[in-house]
């Protein structure tokens, strides 16, 4: 099966400052990885590479069987939906339905196939209630996920998206992860950078770790998560849900919260009572 | 250059200007061009790699490159004046108000790049401008990169969505519709930011600022000001005479 995305050795400077380094990995289709790692580190710079707004420096970057290289970014949308650090910055029509939108338009959909993709979009979301509002009325949160529904709206094969969770509470980051497990359930893969580890660990199952520029892991998120001095290193400190679990020693070292829930109510039930 | 205090750098840019408008057509305002071509050219000397003065935030190379930019940017802001004018009037007309007008432009360029907003409060709050004041003059320098720099990450996004920058007029006016609004939007929204940021540090009318770190004033540095001041003066006495 073709790879969604592969990275084959590539490298990128800013003139004299190297932001990546020889990074090479692939992702298969409805594969769901969290791109981590320090400020500096060179994910965002990744996300540039990869939604064809840089070019790498050497090695070459394929979303399927395009080369990026060959392909500007509005050809690139085609297959990879985006989404930026500043997501709000990026909404402009007068109504929410109509930004999210704009992307399947651009791309020259038929009415009906756009309105369905809009329709799928904002409920994915929950957005509906704010289809009709103009984005700059919605609270910054709100916009948000309104630009996130614009990148949903594509329908890609590969979502590429720079904190998704920044600024969002428990609510509409539960909303973020069920939308995103759905589009991986039908097939597309995610490239999530993010310093919410928490959302990570509840949505994410790889993790990807630069350094440095440079892919310092690449492994199951849950066993990297599990093992806190492997994340300090790194720069990362483990959720609190993992961080309870080693404490506790729950059998299995839990990372989400449904299963340390899990693994609490099996050890209580296999102790007794204290007045037993 | 950057060295220069900023009152020297915002008189040399005016005078140029005034001296542009003031002195006869075409060769006085050619002469204007010619050195202020010649200041944008220098505009990088001094900067340290991945540095610029203060507002341009492009991270020039130091050398020739950064002047470069400035020239080239000056230029293609100017060129649509030229055609507007080559539109409306004669030749000589337009060889006379597209030298001024490119003057104009080059100076406020060359400005731009080299007139660090910071400084220029400093250089303000330690003559004993008020903060407020002082402020006013800074912001508007500094939206310059900021705009540029938001403008570019929104295009950047929206060709994400697969919106082409390129191609025949349409695409290129619904392009440019597609940036105007959240940059617009954004760019009044941090207004607000900005006024409560300022209040709620003790920005407020009257208030008096502590400079920490004024820009040297030399003395040389002070005639040359009051000889540009001289010179435009006796420009306008010589062609009103």
């Amino acid at each position: 099966m073709t790879d969604a995305l592969r990275l084959e050795r590539v490298s990128f400077a800013y003139g004299d400052v190297t932001a990546l380094a020889e990074v090479s990995f692939a992702l298969g289709p409805g594969e769901r990885a969290a791109l981590l790692g320090r400020n500096g580190a060179g994910k965002s710079t990744l996300v540039r590479l990869v939604t064809g707004l840089r070019r790498p420096a050497a090695g070459s970057i394929w979303v399927e069987d395009w080369d990026t290289r060959d392909r500007p970014p509005e050809q690139l949308a085609r297959r990879v939906g985006s989404m930026f650090q500043y997501a709000d910055q990026q909404l402009f029509a007068r109504t929410v339905r109509d930004d999210v939108s704009f992307g399947p338009r651009a791309l020259g959909f038929a009415a009906p196939e756009v309105q369905q993709r809009v329709g799928r979009a904002l409920a994915a979301l929950g957005l509906e209630a704010h289809a009709a509002h103009h984005p700059y009325d919605l609270p910054p949160a709100f916009r948000k996920l309104a630009a996130l529904a614009g990148a949903l709206a594509l329908e890609p094969r590969l979502l590429v998206l720079d904190e998704p969770t920044a600024g969002l509470d428990r609510a509409l980051r539960a909303r973020v992860a069920s939308a995103l497990l759905e589009r991986a359930a039908a097939g597309a893969a995610l490239l999530v950078v993010t310093h919410d580890l928490a959302f990570a660990a509840e949505t994410l199952e790889r993790a990807l770790v630069l350094d440095r520029g440079r892919l310092a892991c690449d492994e199951p998120l849950a066993g990297l998560l599990a093992a806190p001095p492997r994340l300090e290193p790194l720069g990362l400190a483990p959720p609190a849900v993992a961080a309870l679990s080693r404490a506790l020693g729950l059998p299995g070292a839990p990372v989400r919260e449904a299963d340390a829930a899990r693994a609490l109510a099996r050890v209580a039930a296999g102790r007794r009572a204290p007045l037993d | 250059m950057t060295r220069l205090h900023p009152f020297t750098l915002l008189a040399l840019a005016a005078a140029l200007v005034a001296l542009a408008w003031l002195l006869p057509a075409p060769w006085g305002a050619a002469g204007t061009l010619a050195v202020a071509a010649v200041l944008a050219l220098f505009s990088g000397a001094g900067l340290t790699p991945g540095a610029s003065p203060g507002s341009t935030g492009t991270g020039m190379s130091p050398g020739w490159r950064p002047g470069l930019v400035v020239l080239r940017t000056a230029v293609v802001t100017a060129a649509p004046f030229w055609l507007f004018l080559f539109i409306l009037h004669d030749v000589s007309t337009t060889v006379a108000l597209g030298l001024r007008i490119t003057t104009m432009v080059a100076s406020v360029v060359w400005l731009v790049a080299v007139l660090a907003p910071a400084r220029l409060v400093e250089a303000m709050v330690a003559a004993g401008w008020r903060a407020g004041t002082a402020y006013l003059f800074a912001a508007t320098l500094s939206a310059v990169p900021v705009l540029k720099a938001r403008a570019q990450r929104i295009v950047e996004a929206q060709r994400c969505r697969g919106l082409s920058p390129r191609g025949g007029l349409g695409p290129r006016v619904r392009a440019l519709r597609a940036l105007a609004l959240p940059l617009i939007l954004s760019a009044l929204h941090e207004v607000d930011e900005r006024a409560l940021a300022l209040e709620s540090r003790g920005l407020v009318p009257g208030a008096r600022r502590t400079p920490l770190a004024p820009p040297p004033d030399r003395g040389a540095e002070r005639a040359v000001r009051w000889a540009l001041v001289a010179l435009c003066v006796a420009a306008l006495v010589w062609r009103l005479a």
